[in-house]
């Protein structure tokens, strides 16, 4: 199945950097994105869109994961000559992870 | 216990739904990010800006450098003002005396006299910059290796000059680059009686800001996915505002509109823009998220416990504001059998006419296939399209330049590869780089004046 069955995410960015926060629907699947999604995996999705690498952190309490990218907007929103230049869409990349 | 709202969450946000929070009795306070990266760099070249230079996009003539809503904003929360609410905001951009002017202008217009408005100078660093020669580690160059490049340097500034101001009777604040929670963290623990250097307090401020300076983003903004994560009545999604006490936020959102607040919405919000959630960095406190929990306390009521925080970085943010030239896009639809092709076709033969224009006045160069590619070039594909449109961007030296690209796109559609509809709306605008530094906070002086309408 697709990481969209069992989660939700979000991104953001500062300059060329890029962070995606994602977060089980049902707290039951946290074990499961702690396993699967690691920085590895996500930095091999987001490899044809980044040019940097990617950091995991995790907010227990919360049951998230928050992964950091960097050079991963073609050198920022105001200078990118990308369609999205912020990146607001990668959070669907993130969400096309199959688990 | 404070209540403050948002009232703005970027540069171009609407009015009419914060003014709604604002007259509906649930808050006293209002706070208001009207900045994104390149708001200063662009405000600064609004104020150079030949009048007669010709057309820039959705510029039709040169500002004075603050927020361009601002009379609109002055107008629409007057009446919240009159009632002695108070308001904090980065409204200033380039030109927060400017901006101070404006609001004693609109206030008096409006008929409300007797408020103080505190003005906030002292952001503006470029001579500090330029004399330091401070190193971009984006670009890996020193200033001096750019000089030419470089419109604007603003240093990120804290909630201590919002204080200031505050503690001499102001009720209207303004400053130009108030980092994005800082016009929250200031009314937040000047009325709480919070001291600035009380870590841990001002950790939980700086989250209660955080949670509310993209305003919708955590009321059921950038949320649904149907199915899933479905928002009630999205026609108009309130505008979100927060009790603060000791230890604990409550979010909650405009009484009778739309939207929700929820645990995942403020979950959402609180990954939004951070890297390490242990160290969260603002002018104002090294503030850990690391540990928040979050729990449904009522309907669209949630709150939030276990922020911190440790002392404040002794450095400031920078951010340069780069002129790298000029931006344009050409678009272009293609349908049916064989309209990839045509497509990229189409934009090769694009770059073919304008390279044997323009040669090396084009400095960067773009083509995009959306519907097949434009977001995330190869990483999803999904076999071959009913429909495509080219995209080209580029950036060149010249404004000329730029233009020569955005003529040969007019001449396309009767001059390129069949069938090629929809060209609509081209751009041509500046492009605008933003790049981070660092600068000792003891380089930064700031300064607070009180006006009074």
């Amino acid at each position: 199945m697709k990481l969209r069955d069992i989660a939700y995410a979000r991104e953001g960015d500062k300059t060329d950097l890029a962070n995606i926060c994602l977060f089980p629907h049902d707290e039951a699947d946290w074990p499961l994105l702690q396993e699967k999604i690691t920085a590895e995996v996500v930095a091999a999705k987001f490899a044809p869109v980044i040019k940097g690498t990617v950091t995991r952190y995790e907010l227990p309490n919360l049951q998230g994961l928050n992964f950091v990218l960097t050079a991963a907007l073609a050198g920022g929103n105001s200078r990118s000559l990308r369609v999205d230049g912020t990146g607001k869409s990668y959070a669907s990349l993130m969400l096309d992870i199959e688990i | 216990m404070i209540r403050i709202g948002c009232g703005s969450a970027f540069e171009r946000d609407r009015i009419d739904w914060p003014v709604r929070l604002a007259d509906s009795g649930a808050v006293d306070h209002m706070a208001f990010d009207c900045l994104a990266e390149r708001s200063m760099a662009l405000n600064q070249l609004r104020k150079l800006e030949d009048p007669n230079a010709g057309y820039m996009q959705r510029l039709e003539k040169p500002a004075a450098g603050f927020d361009v809503r601002l009379p609109k904003i002055v107008e629409g929360f007057a009446p919240f003002v009159a009632s002695g609410g108070t308001m904090v905001g980065n409204f200033g951009a380039a030109n927060p005396e400017g901006a101070g002017a404006a609001v004693v202008d609109g206030l008096r217009a409006a008929g409300v006299s007797g408020v103080k408005v505190g003005v906030i100078t002292g952001d503006d660093v470029m001579e500090q910059v330029v004399k330091q020669d401070l190193y971009l580690p984006e670009y890996d160059r020193r200033i001096s290796e750019m000089t030419e490049k470089i419109v604007s340097a603003n240093a990120y500034i804290g909630a201590e000059p919002v204080v200031e101001a505050l503690r001499q009777g102001a009720t209207f604040v303004l400053g130009g680059r108030l980092a994005d929670p800082s016009p929250y963290v200031g009314p937040i623990c000047f009325r709480n009686g919070w001291e600035l250097d009380d870590w841990e307090k001002v950790g939980l401020a700086t989250l209660a800001g955080h949670l509310l300076e993209c305003g919708t983003h955590v009321t059921g903004g950038n949320f649904t996915d149907p199915p899933f994560n479905p928002v009630p009545d999205m026609m108009e999604l309130g505008f979100p505002y927060a009790e603060v006490d000791d230890g604990r936020i409550v979010v909650s959102k405009t009484p009778g509109t739309g939207g929700l607040v929820s645990t995942k919405t403020v979950r959402l919000q609180i990954g939004y823009e951070i890297g390490d959630p242990a160290a969260y960095l603002t002018p104002d406190v090294t503030a850990d998220f690391s540990q928040v929990a979050v729990r449904q306390v009522g309907e669209d009521r949630v709150e939030v416990t276990g922020a911190s925080g440790r002392e404040r970085p002794e450095t400031l943010k920078v951010l340069v504001g780069l002129d790298l030239g000029w931006k344009v896009t050409v678009e272009m639809s293609y349908g049916g059998p064989g309209c990839v092709e045509r497509a990229q076709f189409s934009a090769e033969l694009l770059r073919a006419r304008v390279e044997k224009a323009l040669g090396d006045e084009i400095l960067e160069w773009h083509t995009d296939l959306v519907g097949m590619s434009s977001l995330f070039g190869t990483a999803i594909s999904r076999g071959y399209p009913a429909e495509v449109r080219m995209r080209v961007a580029a950036r060149t030296a010249s404004k000329a330049a730029a233009q020569t690209i955005f003529d040969e796109g007019d001449y396309l559609p009767i001059s390129g590869p069949a069938a090629g509809g929809g060209r609509g709306a081209m751009t041509l605008a500046r492009a605008i780089g933003v790049t981070p530094a660092l600068l000792d906070r003891s380089n930064v002086p700031l300064h607070v004046e009180v006006l009074e309408s």
